[in-house]
């Protein structure tokens, strides 16, 4: 069972196996794969609801191999990163994670990522697309070295409130300890395991980065450990019902990067994502900044916005309308969050709605009834993100479960 | 920190002096900072000049400077000899051609006043900032609707022409007009000297019409020595700045432009010793300019993609030869002071040079032009297709072998004039990158080609003499309108920076 499996993911879709590939064979009862990378990828293994409800009152483990990673290290490491991203990362400390965006010459962001510091002069980013070329281009003239390090880090995501309770049971000494964003390094079953306090989900959760050749090992010990814990493998369906809800932006589906549009106006800036806050703009020079100087002075002409809609379809691709007739902006992600009891989405809008104009908003939503298709009109409010925030995210110790 | 100077000029190259020049002349204090020990760059080194030929300052530039235009312009047009394959050379002024037959000379002079026209026409943004790619203002647009309307008032005919030949190569049109020869091999000469491109590159055209819209008094294309050579151009633009009250030092070479707050601040000098300037010009090629002297941490990834991508490979060795007694031509008669001598037989022979040199070899037959100066009694020679990245290097064997091959041209023409020489010299584009700041070695400080002209020129984004940084200007050949000594690029940056009233 398991060996024809493997041979549809790997010779039907023409998708490499992961690391842990042979467990979610296993483990992946609905034999539904998507590609991620080129790697084959779960996205749901047997039912999302269960899935879902995992991530939040259980815990949950994700392969992440596929995410791209690349290693930055050399004297110029710091001021490297620094000229990549918008943060000012000085203010990193080795040992921790920052959240980052990196912009194009005309202040249109690139991609997202998490940047860890390893120590003063090694970093590592991780993130959706593919950035080698992007990276060298940044690196040119100074002393630093860059490496694809995708393939040889093996990652899982471990998300939920179990999770801390979980790696305890391990062994894992004053895992409590770790605060949100912090790194440390630890061995499960004898494999070396860097673990970093980061997901997501929005939750209480934990990234581990292990060796390829170890991977499985350190799976075994993880279901072995989380059988009391209420461990669940997961697909991309759940995750993305929980990133949603934790105020996250998915490249591709809310906005595309500026490498990859054909139409320059399709690119947007920090300011139109709601970005602000991740630019430092006092920092010495770094890519894109005289762009982002200039637009960090005008009006966005258009705002990414969180909104809640009222009653509970889910307004997936709908339209947003002012006064029920002006069309206004669109919906890229949406979701009826069965933690929030609340119908949510990301829309684009554009300006002035969603700056200075914010009232009279209404989605339309298309309902299929018995193949029938009707039109509702939702009225809909803007709020702040993220829709889902619990306490236990960044609760050092977490609470024991 | 108060400013010292309003400006400070980074390389005393005729295009840095003509900035200098006309900042000066406006009552701004500037502060020309030269490397080297000499004034005026490439023209500059008596002893071994880089552009020992006539030069073709814009005679507009000439006017606004007052320069002694009389001097500078008033000697009669320099004659070109070209020599074929045997018999005596053709002679060359303008339009006029003998030594050939009739039908020949009527189609070379109706091809050279027609390709005269259409790069009139083109030459009209010579002397205007080439307006911006995303936004552009108002009177950068009025000059190329003024480009524009030139191409349209040549007539349905010749601007339809124009635009079939523009981006063509130059031996298709030069085989169709007047055919293979000498005498296209002038033409050939003059679109490609100092590229990577041979006559079958596309975009030769192009360069020929940019090398014809120079503008002298005596009509256009035409190059005219200066009274007292290329040291007396020299000595009116500098006399020019100092009269006006700028400084000039020699042998200051800068190690840095400095920069606080996203903006140009002065120079460190590689002495150490910092000077203080409200904005600073850089006759450096751009990517000395702005990868060494500026540095790429000032700059964003793709600008300094494009600024490292930016072809600037040099082709052309300067060999001099001081020659005793210069000997009598095959063909009979003597060579004369300051002509210009062609050694390009044919097209096919430039074009078979060309194919070596793409590969990084030297040419067994190189092209060349060469002028006589007789006071000194020196023979001066720009040997074109002679690659930057020579396969094995710019050794003194490479350098020998290249004399070599040069004097086996020259003995063709002028029989014994290898034994008449006391001293020869060899100057390749690996000298010329390290001498002048030039990278690549490239006469123009980058490629004259459709993709690095007007708005494009010397790459996009950096388009209008003023760089990311704010306060620092590019006035050196890299900019636009690129080389040949028209003095265009420093005028149009100062007066770019004028209208910036930034200083």
């Amino acid at each position: 069972m398991a060996a024809k499996a493997k041979s549809i993911a790997q010779v039907a879709m023409g998708l490499e196996p992961g690391p842990f590939h042979d467990r979610l064979v296993d483990q992946n009862r609905q034999q539904s794969w998507v590609n991620w990378m080129g790697y084959a990828s779960p996205s749901v293994l047997d039912n999302v609801e269960f899935e879902y409800f995992a991530i939040r009152n259980q815990s949950t483990l994700f392969d992440i191999s596929p995410m791209c990673k690349y290693a930055i290290t050399g004297p110029d490491a710091e001021t490297v990163l620094n000229r990549l991203v918008t943060r000012d990362i000085r203010k990193l400390k080795p040992g921790r994670v920052a959240y980052c965006i990196w912009c194009d010459e005309d202040g249109n962001v690139v991609d997202d990522g998490t940047v860890f510091r390893l120590s003063d002069t090694e970093f590592r980013l991780c993130c959706q697309e593919p950035q080698l070329s992007w990276l060298e281009d940044i690196a040119w003239g100074f002393d630093v070295a860059i490496h694809d390090v995708t393939r040889d880090i093996a990652g899982l995501a471990l998300q939920g409130p179990t999770s801390c309770a979980l790696l305890k049971d391990l062994g894992l000494a004053s895992i409590e300890t770790l605060k949100t964003f912090g790194i440390a390094e630890y061995e499960i079953s004898g494999a070396a395991v860097t673990i970093s306090r980061t997901g997501f989900t929005g939750d209480l959760g934990y990234e581990l980065w292990i060796k390829p050749a170890d991977a499985l090992t350190v799976w075994d010990a993880l279901m072995d450990a989380g059988k009391l814990r209420g461990l669940r493998v997961i697909g991309y369906e759940a995750l993305e019902m929980a990133r949603i809800e934790a105020g996250f932006l998915l490249p591709k589906i809310d906005f595309l990067s500026a490498q990859t549009v054909l139409r320059p106006d399709r690119a947007n800036t920090p300011y139109e994502l709601g970005f602000e806050w991740l630019v430092a703009l006092d920092k010495p020079h770094f890519n894109g900044r005289r762009a982002l100087v200039d637009l960090s002075k005008q009006t966005p002409r258009r705002k990414l916005v969180a909104i809640e809609i009222e009653r509970d379809k889910p307004a997936h691709n709908a339209l947003v309308y002012h006064r029920k007739t002006r069309e206004v902006g669109q919906v890229t992600s949406a979701l009826w969050s069965p933690t929030c009891k609340r119908n949510i989405a990301y829309a684009w809008l554009d300006a002035p709605y969603g700056q200075s104009v914010t009232d009279d908003l209404w989605v339309e939503i298309y309902l299929q009834k018995e193949i029938r298709w009707q039109r509702r009109m939702a009225r809909c409010q803007l709020v702040a993100k993220p829709f889902f925030v619990h306490p236990r995210r960044s609760a050092t110790p977490p609470a024991d479960f | 920190m108060s400013a010292r100077y309003d400006a400070i000029i980074i390389g005393a190259g005729h295009n840095g002096l003509v900035a200098a020049a006309v900042l000066a002349r406006k009552g701004k204090t500037v502060l020309v900072l030269e490397a080297r020990d000499h004034v005026g760059g490439m023209l500059g080194d008596a002893s071994f000049r880089v552009a020992p030929l006539p030069y073709a300052l814009r005679p507009e530039i000439a006017r606004v400077l007052q320069l002694d235009q009389k001097r500078l312009h008033g000697a009669k047009p320099v004659e070109t000899l070209a020599f074929g394959s045997d018999g005596p050379p053709l002679r060359i002024i303008g339009g006029h051609v003998t030594g050939t037959d009739a039908i020949t000379e009527h189609d070379y002079a109706t091809l050279h006043a027609r390709l005269g026209r259409q790069a009139q026409a083109l030459g009209v943004m010579m002397l205007q900032s080439p307006p911006g790619l995303s936004k552009a203002s108002l009177g950068e647009m009025a000059g190329l609707a003024k480009m524009a309307l030139k191409m349209r008032l040549l007539g349905k005919t010749e601007m339809r022409d124009l635009l079939r030949i523009i981006l063509s190569n130059a031996w298709d049109l030069l085989n169709d007009e007047i055919g293979d020869g000498p005498l296209a091999g002038v033409l050939a000469m003059d679109a490609t000297l100092g590229g990577a491109m041979g006559p079958r590159s596309p975009g030769t055209v192009l360069t020929l019409l940019y090398r014809m819209a120079s503008q002298s008094t005596h009509g256009h294309g035409l190059r005219v020595m200066p009274e007292g050579g290329p040291g007396a151009l020299v000595k009116a633009l500098s006399d020019c700045v100092t009269s006006a009250g700028g400084e000039i030092r020699t042998g200051a070479p800068v190690a840095k432009i400095l920069v606080d707050q996203d903006k140009a601040t002065g120079v460190r000098l590689q002495s150490g010793e910092e000077i203080a300037a409200a904005t600073v010009f850089s006759n450096a090629s751009p990517k000395v300019t702005l990868m060494t002297l500026l540095g790429v941490e000032h700059l964003d990834g793709e600008f300094v993609r494009r600024c490292r991508n930016m072809a600037s490979k040099g082709m052309v060795s300067r060999l001099d030869f001081d020659v005793a007694e210069m000997p009598s031509l095959t063909s009979g008669g003597k060579i004369e002071h300051g002509q210009r001598l062609v050694f390009a037989p044919t097209m096919q022979v430039i074009e078979t040079s060309f194919n070596a040199a793409k590969y990084g070899d030297m040419p067994e037959r190189p092209v060349f032009e060469a002028t006589y100066d007789a006071t000194a009694k020196r023979l001066c020679v720009s040997a074109q297709f002679t690659p930057h990245d020579l396969t094995g290097g710019w050794t003194d064997e490479a350098k020998s072998k290249l004399a070599n091959s040069v004097m086996a041209v020259l003995e063709e023409a002028l029989p014994g004039i290898a034994s008449a020489v006391t001293a020869s010299r060899v100057m390749s584009p690996v000298d010329i990158e390290t001498g002048y700041g030039a990278s690549g070695g490239h006469w123009h400080h980058g490629e004259l080609r459709v993709d690095q002209l007007l708005m494009l020129r010397p790459f996009d984004g950096a388009a209008q003499y003023r760089m990311p940084v704010k306060g620092l200007y590019l006035c050196g050949a890299g900019a636009h309108p690129g080389g040949d000594i028209s003095g265009a690029p420093g005028f149009n940056a100062a007066r770019t920076a004028l209208r910036d009233g930034g200083n």
